[in-house]
């Protein structure tokens, strides 16, 4: 029995890339989360999705220049993510779009434009590892890269926090305050910009955003409070990263996607039996009607 | 919705009632004092500070799913005072527990936004504004979807905050509240602004005006 779990849970991290990566995946599990929280309270879940497919552009440039080199790709990432969403920002300001059309227009086009640059200096191999990410390319100089960002991430993010609630929950209120709020927007864009290029290199840009998402979209099924959503969502990405990890080493499939997979499954399950709005808590209600859930809180 | 010509000043301290049909522009006006809306010709003025001015929209920007309790969204009024990175004092928290009880919102303190009936919102929002210490208030039809005993609490409140000098500007429909709380009107019809009350025109509007507006190009009235 113990062999068996030695077997499973302890032997592959006697392999220095699988503890990079998990050491990685915990890193990404505790910044992306959050910020995957916000944007669902936003109701801004697909706005990720979008800045997901905006790096690639510049991921693929760092890529034609560089070869496989981490920082590059990251650094040419992080500069392409911010230029769409400013661009997505102005085009919004400047009248009647909103700002998710503008951001859907800029997205689909710097998707077309990265898997373009790519092909056109790469094999498709190297196409699958942007946007699927593998735990190969982890070396230490890629996990202090990721460290870095995410600590930059959370920090950030525990300054910015209170002025992020106000933000999201009555935005006219912050708006009134002063003009000059608008940066809580602009650095809200940017962390996430920065957290899925740190997401991209064990995930690929694709399946980064999974990582911010799914734990958060499970969450609201078992909190309603904020501190809740954000411990639960950290808690779900942190299980499903490592878990998605393990599997992938002993099913010799691609990390990204079971790692996304594992959380999926976090979600389905969430959706079925959570504390709130799930499936089972519906009949529950119907068994046992009128307010007596609202007392259990 | 267009304003043509308004002309007037709001007396500080007092509160003034903004009547007319729908479509009459109050809710313009209301944008064009919280600086939202620019004036295509003439002037809004206030010479109170944007973050003393405190603003409730009619249809709430507020997203009522969002996961916060009633006394953190009192708290929010720190803002002016606090910004986004102050650390809330024990005195701030007595505060918001004062205003509460004021309020009669204590029972309510931890529960959650969405859970709470229209009446128990609006008490909420008032207490934001009263730990904003706004010096001038902007309501939007604040008794839609609102119980009587909110209604007579509100009343009673937003009359003593216009003592302690707060400027009130509230946009009312029903003429029973108009005569509870209402010391000037300004009725808006078609775009054109009309004061009304009888016992403010008696009076010489002289004293310091805080605000004046005038949409009619050009024009000012008695400014601050």
């Amino acid at each position: 029995m113990l062999a068996l779990l030695d077997a499973w849970f302890v032997a592959p991290f006697g392999y220095g890339f699988m503890r990079r990566a998990a050491v990685g995946g915990l890193a990404l599990s505790l910044a992306a989360p959050p910020l995957g929280v916000f944007l669902v309270l936003r109701g801004m879940s697909l706005i990720g999705d979008a800045m997901a497919h905006a790096i690639l552009p510049g991921v693929a440039l760092g890529f034609l220049l560089a070869g496989f080199s981490l920082p590059a790709m990251s650094i040419g990432g992080v500069l392409f993510g911010l230029l769409v969403a400013l661009l997505a920002g102005a085009v919004s300001k400047m009248g009647g779009q909103r700002e998710d059309a503008a951001m859907a227009s800029f997205f689909i086009i710097a998707l077309a434009a990265g898997v373009m640059m790519i092909s056109l200096g790469g094999s498709s191999v190297d196409l699958t590892h942007v946007l699927f990410g593998s735990i190969l390319a982890i070396n230490s100089t890629a996990l202090l890269l990721i460290a870095g960002i995410t600590s930059l991430i959370v920090v950030t993010l525990a300054l910015v926090f209170r002025a992020l609630v106000v933000e999201c929950l009555d935005p006219l209120f912050l708006r009134g305050q002063s003009r000059r709020n608008a940066w809580v927007h602009s650095v809200f864009l940017a962390l996430l910009v920065l957290n899925l290029t740190a997401g991209f290199q064990t995930l690929g840009t694709l399946m980064a955003v999974g990582l911010m998402m799914l734990p958060a979209t499970a969450a609201r099924f078992w909190s309603k409070r904020l501190e809740g959503l954000i411990g639960i969502a950290v808690v779900l990405a942190m299980l499903s990263s490592t878990g998605g990890l393990l599997l992938s080493y002993h099913l010799d499939i691609p990390s990204g996607p079971s790692i996304i997979l594992l959380a999926g499954v976090g979600y389905l399950f969430s959706a079925l039996f959570g504390r709130y709005h799930s499936l089972t808590a519906r009949l529950r209600r119907k068994a046992a009607p009128l307010g007596a859930e609202s007392t259990s809180h | 919705m267009v304003l043509e010509h308004i002309e007037g000043d709001v007396r500080p301290g007092a509160i003034t009632a903004l009547i007319g049909p729908n479509g009459a522009g109050k809710s313009t006006l209301i944008q064009a004092i919280m600086g939202e809306l620019r004036p295509v010709s003439g002037k809004v003025e206030c010479s109170i500070a944007r973050e003393r001015r405190a603003w409730l929209p009619q249809q709430l920007a507020l997203d009522l799913s969002f996961p916060m309790s009633v006394e953190e969204l009192v708290m929010t009024g720190t803002w002016p005072s606090h910004g986004a990175f102050k650390g809330y004092c024990e005195a701030h928290y007595r505060k918001g527990r004062d205003i509460m009880a004021r309020l009669g919102i204590s029972h309510l303190a931890h529960r959650q936004l969405g859970e709470l009936s229209g009446g128990q919102r609006q008490r909420a929002l008032i207490g934001r504004t009263l730990m904003q210490e706004a010096e001038l208030l902007l309501l939007d039809e604040p008794f839609a979807n609102v119980d009587r005993d909110t209604i007579d609490i509100l009343v009673r409140i937003l009359r003593q905050m216009a003592d302690d000098g707060m400027t009130i500007l509230i946009v009312l429909h029903d003429m029973d509240h108009l005569r509870r709380l209402a010391d000037e009107v300004l009725m808006l019809n078609a775009g054109h602004g009309q004061w009304l009350a009888p016992s403010a025109l008696q009076q010489p509007m002289a004293s310091a005006n805080l605000m004046s507006f005038d949409t009619a190009g050009g024009r000012h009235v008695g400014t601050a």
